[in-house]
């Protein structure tokens, strides 16, 4: 009696052994959507070992593609945005890759890498699929080209920018102080960049945190450049402990063109007197020249628990008008004591420090050359 | 051939029992049958001698001794009865073991699969709220908040309480994060930058080692 139990126990596990061990990653249905009229054409597309393995109630979507694209447009392309959707509209499900600081001339072809963590419900209609859409293209005389669904037209508009604004500080530099001057400017730079100066991590959540730590109400001081088009005068966040909620400030428009976003850069302060930078906060305003208005935004942003915030400064790190113009704090104001140390340099300067690692003094010479 | 009426019917005839047909049908037959009306009245006068004999007591009847005969006889077939007959046995509910292991091995086998489907950030969610519940506390974000302090004290700098969807931008990279859950991010090599946006984003910037190409990756909140 004792062995037929036993025998009926061990059917009994191995009836549902199969249900409860974990599922093998399935295949991916990947899914390219390009417009007709679209300036880039796919020349091909390898999703490796891209995958979707099932795990709850939910499939773990690993995106690992490689795409080529041929510009097939009369323009040279300086970037462009593609938006990887799992899903659209529950949260795991969105993603992007941009790639700024191409010279990409027509008929000329470039990569896209894409390498992406999505999730996407197992009862979604398609199965473990993906999608990929193209979300903007940016053309060398600042021209856009797409949906801009992810705002990715005022993303690459700055990063190019900044691009031209650090490769004309480095073309000055090497005309000026010569290679060697080239050279220590790039290491300094590469020091900015160290793990030693890597700010520590951090996470913003919309809406209210749940800190049990009180909270209060502090005021906080703003970084004014001398060119820029906008002014931001009393701040006020919600500090509590590791996290600063609901930040919000007054800003007044001081050029002479309508204003319609703005994009807001804070340096936080620790107890202990460390400053690292904190997230920005891009905000869609509507300013007439000489107007005044409010930016704040309902999120909040909390740093690791060793860290306690004592106050934060915030500067304009963007401004853009609504003639599709763009501005952004030049070299010299950059230079601020204060932002010198914790601002990150741009990409475009990071791309050139790691050619510099890549391919020496030489290689930089002859990439900065190349615009 | 005269059809006479049975012997059985016409006893039960005289003592009411028969059914009201076939009382009806053998009352006229007795009408008019001679023979039938004197086997009738045979059965009645019968019946009559055995109600009068069956009235009367026997001589010299001693009522005291005969119920104490009766009680006697009682006890003697009681008495009896306990000598031959099985004591019923008590019902006692019995536990097999079978049923028991049965339920331990499914538990077993349910244990196992939620160790090896749900993300370890739900279990952990799940484990708080029950704390919660087990502690008697309302207040469940503020059992998830002192736990996620021993995560961090557990965990080092890179450790960060979750309760609804969030993005994480670390040096390693950013993450998008449900309940402690990682539900989105990129895996890339380390990038050379991260941050972060209050309209709910992460971004991380990769250098191409062969190409110096750079590419940003972004998660987002929604």
């Amino acid at each position: 009696m004792f062995s037929r139990s036993l025998i009926a126990a061990a059917a009994l596990v191995l009836m549902f052994a199969p249900a409860a061990a974990p599922q093998s990653p399935q295949k991916l249905i990947p899914r390219i959507e390009l417009p007709a009229d679209a300036p880039v054409e796919m020349l091909s597309a390898d999703w490796g070992d891209s995958s979707a393995t099932p795990r709850g109630g939910a499939f773990i979507v690993d995106v690992r593609a490689a795409l080529s694209f041929r510009n097939a447009g009369q323009r040279r392309i300086r970037g462009v945005t593609l938006a990887v959707l799992s899903q659209e509209v529950t949260p795991g499900g969105k993603g992007s890759v941009s790639v700024p600081s191409l010279d990409v001339a027509p008929g000329e072809t470039f990569p896209v890498n894409i390498n992406l963590h999505l999730l996407r419900p197992i009862g979604a209609p398609g199965g473990p699929s993906v999608e990929v859409r193209l979300d903007g293209v940016l053309f060398d005389d600042l021209n856009f080209y797409g949906p801009d669904q992810l705002h990715s037209r005022r993303m690459m508009t700055v990063w190019e920018l900044e691009a031209r604004r650090d490769r004309q500080y480095f073309k000055k530099l090497l005309e000026q102080a010569g290679g060697k001057g080239l050279q220590e400017a790039v290491i300094e730079s590469l020091a900015r960049q160290a793990p030693a100066d890597a700010p520590p991590g951090m996470q913003i959540l919309r809406g209210r945190a749940t800190n049990a730590d009180p909270e209060s109400e502090v005021s906080y001081a703003f970084l004014h450049f001398p060119g820029a088009p906008v002014d931001a005068s009393n701040g006020m966040v919600r500090i509590a402990g590791n996290e600063a909620q609901a930040p919000r400030v007054e800003v007044i428009n001081r050029s002479p063109r309508p204003i319609r976003y703005l994009e807001i850069g804070w340096i936080v302060k620790d107890k202990e007197g460390r400053e690292f930078m904190g997230p920005s906060m891009p905000a869609d305003v509507s300013l007439a020249p000489g107007r005044s208005g409010h930016v704040g935004q309902d999120a909040s942003m909390s740093f690791n628990k060793r860290i306690s915030i004592q106050g934060m400064t915030g500067f304009i790190s963007s401004v853009g008008f609504t003639d599709g113009t763009y501005w952004i704090p030049d070299r010299n104001e950059l230079n601020d004591p204060k932002l010198r140390h914790v601002v990150g340099p741009s990409p475009e300067e990071q791309r050139l420090a790691q050619l510099y690692l890549k391919r020496g003094l030489n290689g930089l010479i002859e990439e900065l050359k190349k615009f | 051939m005269v059809t006479h009426i049975a012997e059985t019917d016409l006893a039960l005839y005289v003592s009411g029992d028969l059914r009201l047909l076939r009382r009806a049908a053998v009352g006229f037959h007795a009408g008019r049958c001679e023979r039938c009306r004197r086997r009738m009245e045979a059965y009645r006068a019968d019946r009559d001698q055995t109600r009068k004999l069956a009235g009367e007591m026997p001589e010299g009847l001693d009522w005291q001794r005969l119920a104490a005969e009766m009680s006697a006889n009682i006890h003697v077939g009681l008495a009896a009865g306990e000598c031959v007959a099985r004591r019923p046995e008590r019902r006692i509910l019995r536990v097999s073991w079978r049923p028991a292991a049965i339920a331990a091995g499914m538990v077993a086998v349910m244990t196992f699969a939620w160790w090896l489907n749900m993300p370890a950030g739900t279990s952990g969610q799940l484990g708080r709220a029950m704390s919660a519940i087990w502690h008697g506390r309302a207040n469940f974000a503020a059992v998830a908040s002192r736990d996620a302090s021993w995560d961090a004290k557990r965990n080092g700098p890179a450790s960060f309480a979750s309760f609804g969807p969030v993005v994480v931008a670390t040096p390693l990279g950013i993450e998008l994060r449900e309940n402690d859950n990682v539900i989105g991010g990129s895996e890339d090599s380390a990038p050379v930058a991260v941050s972060a946006s209050m309209q709910g984003s992460a971004s991380a910037r990769y250098v191409n080692a062969d190409t110096g190409q750079m590419t940003i990756t972004s998660v987002y909140v929604q």
